[in-house]
């Protein structure tokens, strides 16, 4: 911690306020807070590498993403070779995937930076297998996810009760989250055991004159407008968000609902908003408004595809919403998304359509008489309107460079800019195939590449739109039965007669009145779908409305001519190519560019590639500002940036209020930092003695009058998985001791015969369905006397239980995560016949009942928080003796399965400080197919290696491991194909 | 069996104490009838419960343990239904978090008389109930189990399990797809391809 040996350290510094910042944070002990796009990660790897040069050092980077890691890592090796030190050593990572305990003991040993996963860390920390006193510092990345019940916060805590005079400095580039709840300033100061926090709005004048003094960057501004058509589909979705929203506020009317307007929704997360004012009741409201929530995410994903996908693509979407929304027949409407049945939802699936092709004789007037279908449909393959200026704007690049050629330092390269790699291929297959032509000699009867033929000059995505619609149509081809096999069963004769009848007569009647499965139809009827009629001649749904010569000559005219198929090739082979070998393989002079905005990496990608002109694609705040630090560092490159937007679009009124929110939040934090005043007493050190001497002869009191006080705090003993949930932590701060260990049998062990599971509500109704909360409660109950099941409930959520399922509600399960849902009246919800069946237990309640009646012996807590679990933890424990970790950890050692075993040979790992060893996600999933019981469960994730392994089994590999018939089982499951008939 | 054969009827049996008791008006679905009995209700061979309003128990707070002890080590499940009607419950269930276990009972939480009665007539008409429903997955339709396995990971939802499933085909196809194959399905954004291919390719073990 030399202060001299950054004068031996070469730092990338070029601009004043890094250097500035960087001064201060060597300095002192800070909460930094810089804009998006401003370097963060630049000055964190400066700083580490200052640290790393000095030697003798063990520096923990906590908070970092595996992103981060590779560009510290990268910054860091970066930095050793041009400076040279000899001390320095890189960054470590320690992530779940590498190091068992011996591995990790050795690293921490050799010290140098580290980068650790926090609930390794915190779980290392607490073992003392590193040591908090032997940690020279600590940088805390993304600040701003620090809550007081945070794993980061936990680590912090534990740092600062064993070493006061490491160095703690944390980072953040989002200020929003910094504005929410009381003080909020204040107290993430507090949760960080920081007393000065140091902001770097943009619009600090050091800041602003760093990027503002020397050559700004030449910013175009380009507002490109919306095809009708675009305009029409984004009104309609503006128009069902507004009624979705009004219905919710309809139901929900104790809510403050003031600002639920479509100005918000025009906004990037109304969704998340709407979610977030809902959250504190989410276990009460209805089903209803359940569903409209998550409609409103659907919606507002519709209306960012509107901007960034292409026609053909936006309609498979939307076919894809249609089916995966409509419920099977039978069902009652109520269990419908309502904006479906809107005209608006019309108009959008409608105009959706339009862009793609219609029929000849279809007009606005007499939209899908089936009748006037007439001969054939024909493609239309509206261009997203971007296009076009991009190639216009390509073209002027081109004529500008051969014009006024510059000479200076930055390549000749053009740099698009786009919002994720979905766009980066489609604009890569554009500029490939924008000049190419349709070949009008190879097909005479071809009337579209007759008409396109004669406007050569204008480049045109024609071939790559036919290109996807062909694919579109093949696509849905298999669709229609997909969805036959997937989401609806048979109709019910009545159903069919109104089908035909409906095809026939052709009412327009109000969409609401319909009943679904028609419903269906009919937007499918609208634009003429492609289903080929291998249906029997008793299915029925899609029968009705397609003919299916239109859908071949549709075909046929899109059957690739000449060009095209020579490009075709091409093309396919192209996209499995990644886009960094696209540019790397090639000179920079001379290139265009396409990528992803990718957060901190677009540093490395403009200094690599010194591009003479940027093209952002779509608008990205910090970009911009990434541009202006580049330009400004590098007085002798110069840049041109064309900066394009969709003008009165979500995309434009997105940018501009992620700009004004941040402006806003930094205003607030200057004013909260101005009034704020800290008191920090965080010198726990000072009452503790004390304290724990009143504690422990406090208990032993009550405990029985033993007065043989032992300065020992109380125990828990707690699995290592947990170490994911807020409760180790305020265990902790409620100083009790916490030692991690692997767990076999319960979640935390307060007393050698108290064991506790403890459960989310979330957990709880899934794991009682899944079984798996029946087994651990078998096996608590084997080797524990008092067995307790703890049910937790959120601490911003509501306290209640109060559900009373929609027991009726035969729609798809996975809208409600789990049927937790109240009607709140609740005697219209269940029916009799279904309350008294036990064999298909409905609600929560019932589970609940069952498990009760199965193990009597078994005690249920009920906790409305966290906080409230410490609490009761606490209450349980006196007058108990502590728990014993070994016994703990080998309690059902024996009993399970072999692997777990295998690991008691090793000490660490038999003290429990060794972190899972399963995944639970791929386990999650394959308790979900057909077959697996939990005992194959166990079978099959020790004797095969991955779900993608079991899915290539076949049935006599399979045999010998599980048995044949659940092979079997498993094998259909995997195997079965959805395009096949008479599927369900 | 510590109750005689009346026990073994298809009705709650109700102590005269809880006469008034509104979650009364609530059983609808099970019969019921007054008993002289030690608990509050009598809901099979060797269930019980003592109900209690946290409202009255901050106004008495010896009563429910009198009552436990009236039981006197009778009947295997003893529940104490608890009915959550004060704003600050947590003291109070604290200690009742204690007692419950001191003192071998069970605790149930309800929020409104409807639930406390949905209660009753569930532990009534579960009496004799295998408890098949909470031990093993429950058989689902292929569309179901096709579900809940595709959605597994967070941040996937149904359509994209629609779309996914019927660009492949089969489920098979899906887990063999490349990750650029599965970006190109309108929906799947690089994270929900990332998590997906994860998910299916992860290896069970952590580390061997």
């Amino acid at each position: 911690m030399s202060d001299n040996s950054n004068l031996l350290v070469k730092l990338s510094l070029p601009l004043q306020y890094q250097q500035d910042l960087f001064n201060e944070l060597r300095a002192e002990d800070e909460l930094v807070i810089l804009a998006r796009g401003l370097g963060l990660l630049r000055l964190v790897a400066n700083l580490l590498h200052a640290y790393d040069a000095a030697g003798n050092n063990l520096v923990l980077v906590v908070g970092a993403d595996d992103r981060e890691n590779e560009w510290i890592g990268e910054a860091l090796a970066e930095h050793h070779a041009i400076s040279k030190t000899s001390n320095s050593r890189g960054l470590k990572v320690i992530n779940t995937d590498r190091a068992g305990v011996p591995m990790r003991e050795r690293i921490y040993q050799q010290g140098g930076i580290l980068s650790v996963t926090s609930r390794i860390l915190v779980v290392d920390l607490l073992s003392k297998l590193l040591d908090p006193e032997k940690v020279s510092g600590m940088l805390i990345l993304h600040a701003e996810k620090v809550m007081a019940t945070s794993i980061e916060a936990f680590i912090i805590r534990i740092y600062r009760q064993y070493n006061k005079v490491g160095f703690l400095k944390s980072f953040s580039d989002s200020p929003e989250p910094f504005m929410t709840g009381f003080a909020p300033l204040a107290t993430m100061m507090r949760n960080l055991f920081l007393r000065k926090p140091s902001l770097w709005p943009r619009f600090h004048v050091t800041v602003a004159e760093s990027l503002e003094g020397r050559k700004r960057a030449e910013v175009i501004e380009l507002e490109v407008p919306m095809s009708d058509k675009m305009k029409e589909i984004q009104s309609a979705v503006l128009e069902c968000v507004e009624t979705s929203i009004s219905e919710l506020r309809k139901s929900n009317p104790g809510l403050d609902v003031e600002d639920w307007t479509v100005d918000s929704a025009l906004h990037r997360n109304f969704d998340v908003t709407i979610r977030r004012q809902l959250d504190p009741i989410w276990h009460r409201v209805t089903f209803r408004t359940r569903q409209i929530a998550s409609d409103l995410r659907v919606l507002r994903t519709i209306l960012q595809f509107l901007l960034t996908y292409d026609a053909v693509s936006l309609v498979m979407y939307l076919d894809t919403v249609i089916a995966a929304h409509s419920a099977p027949p039978g069902s009652t409407r109520h269990n419908y998304s309502p904006w479906l049945f809107l005209d608006a939802a019309h108009v959008l699936f409608q105009t959706a359509r339009s862009r793609v092709y219609r029929g000849k004789i279809t007009s606005e007037e007499l939209p899908s008489m089936s009748t006037s279908f007439g001969a054939s449909l024909q493609p239309i393959l509206e261009e997203q309107p971007k296009w076009a200026v991009l190639s216009d704007i390509l073209q002027e690049i081109e004529q500008d460079s051969y014009l006024n050629p510059i000479r200076d330092d930055s390549s000749s390269a053009i740099l698009i800019m786009c919002s994720d790699q979905r766009t980066c291929r489609q604009l890569r297959e554009y500029l490939e195939t924008m000049h190419l032509k349709l070949d009008q000699s190879g097909d005479g009867t071809d009337s579209a590449s007759n008409e396109l033929g004669e406007f050569d000059s204008r480049p045109s995505a024609e071939l790559m739109m036919r290109r996807k619609l062909r694919e579109y149509l093949n696509w849905k081809r298999n669709f229609s039965r997909v969805n036959e096999n997937l989401y609806s069963s048979r109709p019910s004769p009545s159903e069919v007669q109104f089908g035909r009848g409906l095809n026939s007569s052709r009412p327009l009647v109000p969409a609401q009145n319909r009943a679904p499965p028609n419903k269906r139809r009919r937007v499918r009827g609208g634009g003429a779908a492609p289903f080929v009629a291998v249906d029997g001649p008793g299915s029925t749904v899609q029968a009705d409305v397609e003919q299916p010569n239109q859908v071949s000559e549709l075909m046929e005219q899109l059957r690739p001519s000449g060009a095209e198929a020579n490009l075709k090739e091409d093309v396919l082979v192209d996209d499995l190519e990644d886009t960094e070998d696209y540019y790397e393989l090639y000179e920079m002079d001379d290139l265009i560019m396409i990528h992803p905005y990718d957060g901190d990496m677009d540093e490395h990608i403009l200094e690599e590639s010194r591009p003479r002109y940027i093209i952002m694609y779509e608008p990205d705040a910090s970009f911009i500002r990434r541009v202006e630090v580049y330009r400004s560092s590098h007085v002798d490159r110069n840049v041109r940036v064309y900066f394009m937007y969709y003008g009165g679009s979500v995309e434009e009124q997105r940018y501009l209020s992620t700009i004004r929110r941040e402006n806003d939040a930094f205003a607030h934090l200057i004013k909260e930092k101005g009034s704020m005043s800290i008191t920090l007493s965080h010198d726990r050190s000072l009452e503790d003695p004390q304290e724990q001497f009143l504690r422990t002869v406090n208990t032993r009191i009550a405990g029985g009058g033993k007065l043989a006080a032992t300065a020992a705090p109380p125990t828990v003993v707690i699995d290592v998985r947990e170490f994911r949930s807020a409760l180790p932590s305020l265990l902790h701060g409620r100083s009790m001791a916490v030692i991690p260990c692997q767990l076999t049998v319960g979640d935390y062990v307060l007393a050698p015969g108290l064991c506790v599971e403890r459960k989310s509500v979330r957990d709880l109704i899934s794991s009682l369905k899944n079984g798996r909360l029946y087994n651990q409660v078998e096996t608590m109950l084997q080797h524990y006397q008092s067995p307790l099941l703890l049910i937790e409930f959120d601490q911003n959520k509501s306290f209640t239980f109060d559900a009373f399922t929609t027991a009726s509600t035969p729609g798809p399960s996975f809208f409600s995560d789990y049927t937790l849902s109240s009607s709140g009246v609740p005697t219209t919800s269940f029916s009799g016949s279904s309350l008294i069946n036990p064999s298909s237990p409905k609600s929560a309640q019932h589970l609940l009942v069952l498990l009760t009646l199965a193990f009597p012996r078994l005690k249920i807590i009920w906790s409305s928080s966290p906080y409230q679990t410490a609490e009761i933890f606490a209450e349980l424990k006196k007058n108990n003796p502590e728990p014993d970790p070994l016994r703990a950890v080998q309690i059902g050692l024996d009993l399970t399965i072999p692997m777990a075993s295998s690991n008691t040979g090793d000490v660490m790992a038999a003290a429990g400080i060794e972190h899972r060893i399963f995944n639970q996600l791929p386990q999650d999933m394959l308790r979900a197919v057909p077959g697996v019981t939990p005992k194959v469960l166990e079978r099959l994730i020790i004797e095969t290696g991955s779900i993608h392994e079991i899915a290539n089994m076949n049935v006599e590999a399979l045999d010998p491991l599980v048995g044949k018939e659940a092979a079997q089982k498993i094998v259909r499951f995997f195997k079965k194909s959805v395009f096949e008939e008479g599927g369900s | 069996q510590v109750l005689p054969a009346r026990a073994a009827l298809s009705t709650i049996l109700v102590s005269a104490r809880q006469k008034g008791n509104p979650i009364l008006n609530h059983i609808k679905l099970m019969a019921w009838e007054y008993a002289d009995i030690p608990a509050d209700y009598v809901l099979g061979a060797t269930t019980c419960a003592l109900f209690l309003s946290l409202k009255y128990h901050r106004l008495h707070p010896e009563y429910v343990y009198n009552r436990i002890r009236l039981l006197a080590g009778k009947y295997n499940l003893r529940i104490l239904l608890i009915m959550v009607d004060i704003s600050n419950h947590e003291d109070t269930l604290k200690e009742l978090s204690k007692t419950s276990i001191v003192n071998n009972v069970t605790l149930i939480l309800c929020w409104s008389a409807p639930e406390a009665a949905h209660y009753l007539e569930l532990f009534k008409s579960s009496e004799n109930a295998q408890p098949t429903a909470i031990r093993a997955q429950q058989a689902q339709s292929y569309k179901e189990s096709l579900l809940e396995f595709v959605t597994a990971p967070r941040s996937i939802n149904k359509s994209d399990a629609a779309s996914l499933i019927s660009t492949f085909g089969s489920l098979q196809g899906a887990i063999d797809a490349q990750p650029e194959q599965i970006t190109s399905i309108p929906g799947w954004g690089e994270k929900k391809v990332a998590q997906w291919c994860k998910a299916v390719r992860e290896d069970f073990r952590v580390e061997k």
